[in-house]
């Protein structure tokens, strides 16, 4: 009879404790990254009984964690990823809404730039008219201005959100270090099943900042890795991240490994989670789109500032430079120990790019790498004054003395529409007349005409010394009285910067004059060349306008940024895929408890109920031996 | 497969808050009328619509630029008609004073209204516009084109055109400078003049002159010279003779590829100058006029002067009239041409904002069944949720 008590004992007790289960996975029901937990249950081997063997009741063997490690590594992939696009997808969004939206975009304010220069062009003396210009001009400068500001803000997020992804990954690896610890101490024979949920709950949150890969050891402790198998947890012990100020530019975050070898950069190496994320948008859209914007910045200013410069304003001056903008950025490394100094030009806006560029001097030479590809730029020239490098519409001029190794980063676009000033505030100092006209004499006899005034060269010092073109004769013409040159028909004649072409038969004697164009205010040739600077090609080899330059741009950054979308949505899908997954597998199903409840109430109250037996048996036993 | 109670909530959650961005997408486009409302939505779309607001944009700025042009070329065409009228009236009043019934009181009354009409001339010609600027002083706006000392008139603007821009890559002068409309006008007929000389004691009345052959004629400045009353030579510039005949009157004296007619009986030793046409202004060929007029007729030589010197400015006036005919043809093909460019730009512009209303416009009728048909799915989604999750096995306990 003892058997039996102890037999129902032991199932009342397995029962209790299988209740006291069901009890924690209600309890758990909503616990995310919670496990189901499961009582597995064993006949207890008893004792024998001559040539019968009956067992000697139940017992939990051990409490199951429903878990399928291929699952959970599907969920921290997909986690990966979907951190990844969600945070590319929230800034490329941004970048794309501010370019191409109709009040901070570029496009109304270089529209409205040109179409008051049309204005302007129709009534060149209007003085209210050339105010309004100036007016747009402000605008556009501000256009630019804002909207490199508006990046520059994005950048100084990505830096903000970056140290906080750092500081986010470093608490969690600490914290994986400590459960670790935990674990090791409960043993790995325990199972310490609320211990190892809590650190895949970790790993989890930590594959939503980047990508990890991880390894159980024997102790049951789990190794983290991330980039290109940097440890960060080994056991208990940790390897911290950090961010630095990157070798260019201190006021750009790059990520580093603080490693025992000293930090390690890690910008290149790091993918996937919010700090990949990250750091793709930096590489991917905001540096192009600075570059772009300061590529079409610098094309603007350059044209227009060309073509202002070969007309006259009202008083009768050389229009001077319209817009200023800064030269190319230099950026010395921090790790230069040299004295070496580099200050570069645009040289050539066909072949200019805008991007960053890498100057290295390797004790003998100078070797120019672009810096968001590395693709080696050849370098022609010997970089002193008179001789500069000439490299992809650049310039460079080297100094000082650099030593091997040192490096200076060249920005060519990125700050450039930053730095862009409307430098006229007088509205008579727009340079709208050409600068000299040509006018045949009043008492020519021939029938030649001239036409078509252009000026070739408005840096020729004599530009605006008066010139006389006489024939010498039907087919034969002087130049202020000296040479004999041959005429032909329709043939441009080029004097002191300026090209006229004269059609017609000319007569002996007949003159032609080519002078000043002072007192022209209702001359409107330059308001018309300086219309044309919107369309005219100029990057690229001459094949794409500044127009067309930032609806690249805008095209460009819309691209990615549908790219991206597409790529949100499907990693959201595949991320909700694996998810289910895992909580089919793992979570709580409250009927599947309650049915459960049930089960082991009964079983529970089956087993009091042999107790009972035993007790009316053993009262049996007495009644019949009492008596 | 087995379903978590987690895994059943999260699932109807997430359902309905795809439903729910849905809606809220499909609503904003239709509450904006835009089919596009981020540029990534369509990418492509979007530069596109870009690419034709700007140029939507450029047309309503050719569209007021040609405004311009038209408005300026109207007032310049007004102008011309105003000059037109009055070198007309001079030239019939020119008419009136060569006729043998004037007496010299009467063309003295008329040498004075044709003065009077040259001053309006030079009025019309230094015509301002609203603004204050010269109409016809070439870039010179500030500058007055006509400037008068005496019989003698300056041209004190510049031969500059303006242009503007009236469309893509096409543009049009909005004026004419005053050095082409009164200033670079040939005199005589065009190509010679043919004038007697001052001196002539004869009565040789210049007619109606003509190049026969522009291949022989060499520009040269040849003298006419009656040897006799019945013979003459012709003389070139240096003096040799090109020819000699006898002359009757109403001969056609001809040579090196010109003529003229000759009539009246000219003295021994009278000379006719030809010489090529140079450019003399309106206002001097009016003036010149007038001082023709005003001479004082006594005798058939002194009448034969006259007639002749008025009949060498008719021609001038005849080519002043031509030129502004010229000019008043050339602002006429300038005005129809902005016309026709007013309309092109109109014709494109619908068809550039027809093809932008298909990039970046709603279709509504689409958007609203798709609509409805989100908001019955999600009222569905929401009602199934409620329902499964009141179904639970504690229910029953």
């Amino acid at each position: 009879m003892p058997d039996l008590l102890n037999t129902s004992l032991t199932g009342m007790l397995a029962f209790q404790r299988a209740l006291d289960l069901t009890g924690h996975n209600i309890a758990n029901a909503n616990t995310p990254g919670y496990s189901r937990q499961v009582a597995e249950f064993t006949a207890r081997i008893g004792g024998g009984s001559g040539s019968t063997y009956v067992g000697g009741g139940t017992q939990i063997s051990t409490i199951k964690r429903m878990y399928d490690a291929l699952l959970v590594e599907q969920l921290r992939i997909s986690a990966t990823g979907q951190a990844r696009f969600s945070a590319l997808n929230n800034l490329a969004g941004r970048v794309d809404s501010l370019l191409a939206d109709a009040d901070t975009g570029l496009n109304t304010g270089l529209q409205n730039f040109f179409n008051t220069m049309q204005d302007v062009a129709n009534d060149p003396a209007e003085i209210p008219t050339r105010q309004a210009l100036l007016g747009e001009a402000d605008g556009i400068a501000n256009r630019f201005r804002s909207l490199d500001q508006r990046l520059d803000t994005l950048e100084n997020e990505v830096n903000e959100r970056l140290t906080l992804a750092v500081d986010d990954i470093n608490r969690i690896a600490s914290q994986i270090a400590d459960v670790n610890d935990k674990i090791a101490v409960a043993g790995v024979g325990a199972r310490p099943n609320d211990l190892l949920d809590r650190r895949d709950a970790l790993v989890l949150e930590l594959s939503g900042l980047v990508s990890v890969s991880t390894t159980i050891q024997d102790d049951g402790a789990m190794n983290v890795f991330v980039g290109s198998g940097q440890s960060l947890v080994l056991g208990t012990n940790v390897q911290r991240f950090g961010v630095r100020a990157s070798e260019f530019d201190p006021t750009r975050v790059s990520v580093v490994y603080e490693g025992a070898s000293g930090s390690t950069p890690l910008d290149t190496a790091l993918s996937g989670g919010t700090l990949g994320g990250l750091l793709e948008f930096r590489s991917r859209v905001l540096d192009p789109s600075r570059q772009s914007l300061g590529q079409t910045a610098v094309a603007f200013v350059n044209q227009f500032n060309t073509q202002h410069n070969a007309g006259m304003d009202l008083r009768g001056n050389l229009g001077g430079d319209f817009f200023s903008i800064d030269p190319p950025r230099v950026l010395y490394s921090s790790n230069n120990t040299g004295g070496g100094t580099a200050t570069a030009a645009i040289d050539d806006l066909g072949a200019f790019t805008g991007a960053d560029y890498v100057l290295e001097f390797d004790g003998a030479s100078y070797s120019l790498t672009r810096a968001d590809n590395g693709q080696s730029i050849p370098l022609t020239g010997s970089g002193t004054a008179a001789d500069p490098f000439l490299a992809d519409g650049m310039s460079i001029e080297v100094g000082g003395a650099p030593a091997a190794g040192d490096r200076v980063m060249i920005r060519t676009g990125h700050n450039a529409a930053g730095t862009i000033e409307n430098l006229i505030s007088d509205p008579r100092s727009i340079a709208l007349a050409a600068p000299t006209r040509a006018q045949s004499s009043l008492a020519n006899i021939g029938d030649a005409t001239v036409s078509q005034l252009t000026v070739v060269d408005a840096e020729d010092p004599a530009l605006l010394t008066p010139a006389v073109i006489e024939f010498t004769s039907p087919t034969t013409y002087s130049i202020n009285g000296a040479g004999n040159f041959t005429y032909t028909d329709g043939d441009p004649i080029v004097v002191n910067g300026t090209s006229v072409t004269i059609n017609g038969v000319p007569a002996v004697g007949d003159q032609f004059t080519i002078e000043p164009n002072y007192g022209a205010s209702g001359d409107n040739s330059n308001a018309l060349l300086l219309n044309d600077v919107q369309s005219t090609g100029v990057l690229d080899g001459g094949a794409i306008s500044i127009g067309e330059s930032y609806g690249q741009l805008v095209a460009s950054v819309g691209g990615t940024a549908h790219q991206i979308q597409s790529g949100l949505a499907a990693q959201n899908v595949v991320y909700t895929n694996a998810e289910e997954a895992v909580l089919s597998k793992s979570a709580v199903n409250l009927d599947e408890e309650a049915a459960n409840l049930i089960r082991y109430q009964q079983a529970y109250q089956a087993a009091a109920q042999v107790v009972n037996v035993t007790k009316t048996l053993f009262d049996s036993l007495i009644a019949a031996t009492s008596r | 497969m087995r379903i978590s109670t987690q895994g059943a909530f999260l699932n109807g959650l997430q359902a309905m808050q795809r439903l729910q961005e849905a809606l809220d997408y499909t609503q904003r486009q239709i509450s904006s009328g835009r089919r596009i409302l981020n540029p990534s939505d369509d990418p492509i779309g979007s530069a596109r619509a870009i690419e034709l607001r700007e140029a939507i944009s450029r047309l309503d700025q050719f569209d007021r630029n040609a405004t311009i042009v038209n408005n300026r070329l109207s007032q310049e065409e007004s102008a011309l008609s105003s000059i037109n009228n009055v070198i007309q009236r001079v030239r019939e009043l020119a008419l009136q004073a060569n006729n043998a019934t004037q007496s010299n009181e009467s063309r003295g009354l008329i040498a004075i209204e044709m003065r009077e009409h040259l001053e309006n001339l030079v009025q019309l010609a230094n015509q301002q516009d609203g603004n204050g600027s010269y109409l016809f002083s070439g870039n010179l706006e500030g500058t007055q084109p006509v400037a008068r000392m005496g019989s003698s008139f300056t041209y004190n603007g510049d031969q500059g055109q303006r242009f503007i821009q009236i469309g893509e890559g096409r543009q049009v002068s909005d004026s004419d400078p005053g050095s082409s409309v009164f200033f670079q006008i040939r005199n005589g007929n065009g190509t010679f003049t043919a004038l007697a000389d001052p001196g002539n004691t004869g009565t040789g009345l210049i007619g109606a002159g003509s190049l026969v052959d522009p291949t022989v004629y060499d520009q040269d400045q040849y003298t006419v010279q009656f040897i006799d009353p019945n013979n003459y030579e012709v003389l070139d510039s240096l003096g040799g003779t090109v020819a000699t005949a006898s002359y009757q009157s109403g001969d056609t004296i001809a040579f090196r590829g010109i003529e003229f007619s000759l009539s009246g009986e000219p003295a021994a030793g009278d000379q006719f100058i030809v010489a090529p046409s140079r450019f003399q202004d309106m206002f001097s060929t009016i003036d010149k006029l007038a001082t023709a007029v005003e001479r004082t007729v006594n005798d058939s030589v002194s009448r034969v002067e006259m007639n002749n010197a008025i009949n060498a400015s008719l021609l001038d006036i005849d080519q002043a009239l031509g030129n502004i005919l010229d000019v008043r043809t050339q602002v006429g093909a300038r005005l129809a041409a902005t016309e026709n460019q007013i309309d092109s730009n109109g014709s494109f512009k619908l068809t550039m904002q027809s093809t932008l209303a298909d990039i970046q416009d709603l279709d509504y009728a689409e958007a609203i069944s798709r609509l409805s048909l989100e908001s019955t799915t999600l009222e569905a989604a929401q009602q199934s949720f409620i329902r499964t999750q009141q179904l639970s096995l504690f229910n029953y306990f």
